[in-house]
């Protein structure tokens, strides 16, 4: 076998259980391409292995963690200045569900500063760069779990997703990631942004390995108030043929850049091939859906920063200090009742969905833009270019249901384009389901990045 | 429509809450602020029962 670490996380899977490779071999392999990779991407915080894995689902397959999922004696710095060195007292649950399966976890990753940011910047520890082009984001928050994953560093990552932070960088970089419906993963020892939108998901290298690492951290958490007792049902075997696909054709034709359109209709078509029925529909209100969203991370991200505001706010960038200001601005009233109207707009996206099982749009609309663009010095321009990057992935987050993105082609700079099938609550099954049988007639999440 | 905050109002906000800011920083802050409050048309219909607390349910509702 060539590299280990290019393998799929289910096929390093029975690798290892058919004892043709040891989990061993597959840490070395990863060790040898986070020692190339790691100055040109800067995924990794650090690469301290903090257990040694066993027999289980994921026994022995080596992975690492956006640096917030806190496990007892060891320090998240939560992409901060004010965390940095911070030693957690207690494991995250997800971590702990990992462990259990009995992953490795190697070490910790690259996030934007307190996961408020959709870039991949980092001031404290240096930009996460794309894989694919180090001068392109790489998308965030959960930077580094994207770009270690497209690089092969890792089999598989843990991210949050509070506003598309599994999303973008899973679009971004090439790897298909998921964000779980708001309930399905306990939140307890991750760090918090905004607790009604606030999700953990998986980032990996197909769909068919999101399910497994889903499998491992799902279910209920008596620790997390909002942990759903719903049943975690995760069939990849559910036939394409069975599923009806929404999508808004038009509106993708006319607000999508030219490339995205045709790589995202191109995958709606690949999945009509597979079986599936598309169906024609009315898009949601996204912007609409999207400044609901902002109201609420806005306004209960800056109350959970509040005392450091007050103290410590020369600590945090310019970029999250601005965000973290205009949630003071939000009055109290306007945030409750655009969380009164949550159900409101569940029950529209019901209907929206009609006889249709989950709906197809783009991960991220417009072309991926540079570091430069924007960064710090990214100029007058930046607040368009960072709204067109988050437009499609909020939305979900005020719905509170799965989504998924998946590569499906790329464009004429040679970086990734990822399409996005979101679904009802609790229907992460379906979605990956979608995925994989998309993933078996394409080969977009099989393709490397350069070296 | 709601009359948009200036920007006088918003420091003052962020004063009350013992938050500083930079001059002219609220000027800068106040068109993001302003165009999180869009006119909901869902809005007018919401009963007067519905709370903020029970979403979770919903969505177990909604499957």
């Amino acid at each position: 076998m060539s590299d280990p670490a290019v393998l799929t996380l289910a096929d390093a899977a029975q690798a290892l259980r058919r004892r043709e490779l040891s989990s061993e071999d597959l840490v070395q392999a990863c060790r040898r391409r986070i020692e190339r990779w790691q100055p040109r991407i800067n995924a990794f915080v650090s690469q301290e292995g903090r257990n040694s894995g066993h027999e289980g689902p994921l026994g022995g397959i080596p992975l690492a963690h956006k640096d917030m999922f806190y496990r007892a004696g060891r320090v998240s710095n939560c992409g901060s200045k004010i965390r940095r060195g911070w030693v957690a007292t207690e494991t995250s649950a997800a971590l702990e569900r990992l462990d259990a399966a009995g992953a490795l976890d190697i070490g910790t990753l690259n996030m934007s500063e307190f996961a408020y940011g959709p870039t991949g910047h980092n001031e404290h520890w240096g930009d996460c760069r794309n894989p694919w082009n180090p001068d392109y984001i790489t998308g965030g928050s959960s930077s580094g779990s994207g770009a270690a994953v497209a690089a092969r560093l890792v089999f598989g990552a843990l991210g949050s997703d509070t506003g598309g932070s599994v999303r973008l960088p899973a679009g971004a970089c090439g790897v298909t990631g998921l964000k779980t419906t708001w309930g399905r993963v306990s939140r307890h020892g991750a760090m918090p942004l905004s607790h009604s939108l606030d999700t953990i998901g998986p980032l990996a290298r197909s769909a068919a390995d999101c399910a497994l690492l889903l499998a491992a951290i799902a279910g209920h958490d008596r620790r997390d108030p909002i942990s759903s007792h719903e049943a975690v049902e995760i069939g990849l075997e559910r036939p394409i043929g069975s599923m009806k696909i929404a999508l808004s054709t038009a509106w993708i034709e006319s607000n999508a850049d030219s490339e995205i359109a045709a790589a995202v209709l191109g995958a709606a078509r690949a999945l009509r091939s597979a079986g599936a029925t598309l169906v024609e529909v009315e898009p949601p209100d996204f912007d609409l859906l999207s400044a609901h969203c902002l109201v609420v991370m806005q306004a209960e991200a800056s109350a959970q920063h509040a005392q450091w505001m007050r103290e410590r706010q020369q600590d945090y960038s310019s970029a999250v200090r601005v965000r973290l200001e205009a949630g003071f601005a939000i009055p109290a009233a306007q945030y409750l009742e655009v969380l009164r109207l949550r159900a409101a707009w569940l029950d529209q996206w019901k209907r929206l969905l009609g006889e249709a099982d989950l709906y197809l749009c783009p991960a991220i609309a417009v072309p991926i833009p540079t570091r430069e663009q924007t960064g710090p010095r990214g100029g007058a321009e930046m607040p368009k270019l960072l709204a067109g990057v988050t437009r499609l992935t909020r939305w979900v987050n005020y719905l509170g249901v799965p989504a998924l993105a998946l590569p499906c082609g790329f464009d004429s700079r040679r970086l990734p384009i990822a399409m996005q099938l979101v679904g009802r609550p609790f229907a992460e099954g379906t979605l990956l389901a979608a995925g994989h049988a998309y993933q078996l007639d394409t080969d977009w999440h099989q393709r490397l990045p350069p070296e | 429509m709601a009359k948009p905050l200036s920007a006088e109002v918003i420091e003052a906000m962020l004063a009350a809450q013992d938050i500083p800011l930079a001059p002219g920083r609220a000027e800068r802050l106040a068109p993001g602020v302003n165009a999180l409050a869009v006119a909901d048309p869902l809005r007018a219909g919401l009963a007067f029962e519905v709370d903020a607390t029970t979403y979770l349910s919903a969505l177990s509702r909604n499957k």
